[in-house]
């Protein structure tokens, strides 16, 4: 039997916080890849998960929101079936959905910088609703953009075309997530955390 | 959905690492030789990575099953031309021949890593993402994946079990940024109770940098693995 001796490196208090809170988000937004409301304008139903990118922002701030996200990232391309529909694998992240996915941490990061600037985080509650909002709306800005150009080259159609049928059915229903961010942050959900 | 599957095909016997770098590999070959005489080899090649992992090709295209009103659409729109400046809509057929090839070609990268799923246990999935990502932002990497995998079996029973509760008591009744915003705080308390739950259990076993990983080592099967991924690597720059 072969034995090993090495020194142990304990992982930081609030690391370890920090690590639990973006990894259980990155599951929570997966989650929300199978929470679906009928979709009255396309036959692809409106899910959550952009949601969950705005609430990683919003809750986790810039770092450890975007961290969250990278986690969901490598997750599903190990094999976690946390990409819309439940699809896992490598291939979604290089395939039409490659824009949507990789823009979700730089998004997170964006939200989470508008809300609580870079120099530490604030508690969500305190932070004014248009602050929250123009956040949510620069992070839906750059999502749509990103989705929309991956697609365009994924697909090799063109920029109109990509968003008319990779955004065009969903961009309405940002409003409504938006509105029920601010609602999430104002109930005691926010108090809880 | 795609999940791991013991066996003991050549899929199954390569290591982790040589099974990414086939994959990126692929993808890059796809992308680069979009042309119908490109996609039919790397039909025969994605074929071949099939029987590999012993996966039935109709198994591999109903795990992504999503994906395929998409990839169907890109083709369809690219038909119709719109002009912006009389507002007139024109037919084109022969416009949609290149966006259809872009839909293969998705769909070939879809089915290989079909096979990856298929064929790589997540602990193995963990060791080589450890192993690829140097240094710390590495092992926070694995630690994060491996929590996602255990934790999102619990989110998604809570929030089942949000979604049912509301619904008893007419929760769908409500408007859509209601309901949005009911599930949504449930998943927030539940995450974030789970997420302080686990800290403590984390401080409380002296949770460490150093991991006790599987090991991984690269066997003789995997030098005709990477000797694949190399020809694809080539095939994409040349």
């Amino acid at each position: 039997m072969s034995t090993e001796s090495q020194s142990v490196e304990l992982v930081g208090e609030d690391v370890v916080g920090n690590v639990a809170r973006a990894a259980l988000f990155a599951a929570l937004v997966g989650a929300f890849a199978y929470v679906s409301f009928p979709n009255p304008i396309s036959p692809v139903p409106v899910s959550l998960q952009v949601l969950g990118v705005f609430l990683a922002g919003i809750f986790l701030g810039p770092v450890w929101g975007g961290a969250s996200l990278a986690f969901y990232l490598v997750a599903g391309a190990a094999g976690a079936p946390i990409f819309s529909g439940g699809q896992a694998g490598l291939g979604p992240l290089v395939g039409y959905t490659g824009g949507y996915l990789w823009s979700y941490p730089v998004a997170a990061a964006l939200i989470g910088a508008v809300v609580h600037g870079v120099d530490g985080i604030e508690e969500p509650e305190t932070v004014g609703t248009a602050r929250l909002v123009a956040g949510m709306l620069a992070g839906t800005v750059v999502i749509y953009a990103l989705g929309t150009v991956g697609f365009a080259l994924v697909q090799n159609v063109g920029l109109t075309q990509a968003f008319a049928v990779s955004a065009l059915a969903f961009v309405p229903f940002e409003a409504v997530k938006i509105a029920a961010a601010v609602g999430i942050v104002r109930s005691d959900a926010a108090a809880a955390a | 959905m795609l999940t791991y599957h013991p066996g003991d095909s050549i899929a199954h016997r390569l290591d982790p690492r040589t099974k990414l770098f086939v994959q990126a590999a692929f993808a890059a070959a796809a992308f680069a030789h979009t042309t119908l005489s490109g996609l039919a080899w790397l039909s025969l090649v994605a074929l071949a990575f099939l029987a590999a992992g012993r996966l039935s090709p109709l198994r591999a295209v109903r795990g992504y099953l999503p994906a395929l009103p998409f990839l169907a659409a890109g083709p369809l729109v690219s038909v119709f031309a719109v002009d912006p400046a009389t507002v007139s809509v024109g037919i084109d057929p022969a416009s949609a021949f290149d966006p259809l090839l872009a839909s293969y070609r998705v769909l070939l990268v879809l089915l290989v890593s079909a096979v990856y799923l298929h064929a790589t246990p997540v602990r193995d999935s963990r060791a080589a993402i450890q192993r690829l990502v140097p240094g710390r932002t590495g092992r926070l990497l694995g630690v994060g994946v491996a929590l996602v995998f255990r934790f999102l079996p619990l989110l998604r029973a809570d929030l089942r079990r949000a979604r049912e509760a509301s619904a008893a008591r007419l929760g769908s009744e409500r408007s859509l940024r209601d309901r949005i915003r009911l599930v949504g705080a449930a998943g927030i308390r539940r995450a974030f109770g789970r997420a302080d739950r686990l800290a403590l259990a984390l401080r409380a076993r002296c949770f460490a940098w150093n991991p006790t990983l599987p090991a991984l080592r690269f066997g003789k099967i995997d030098a005709v693995g990477l000797l694949v991924a190399a020809a694809l690597g080539v095939a994409a720059v040349v």
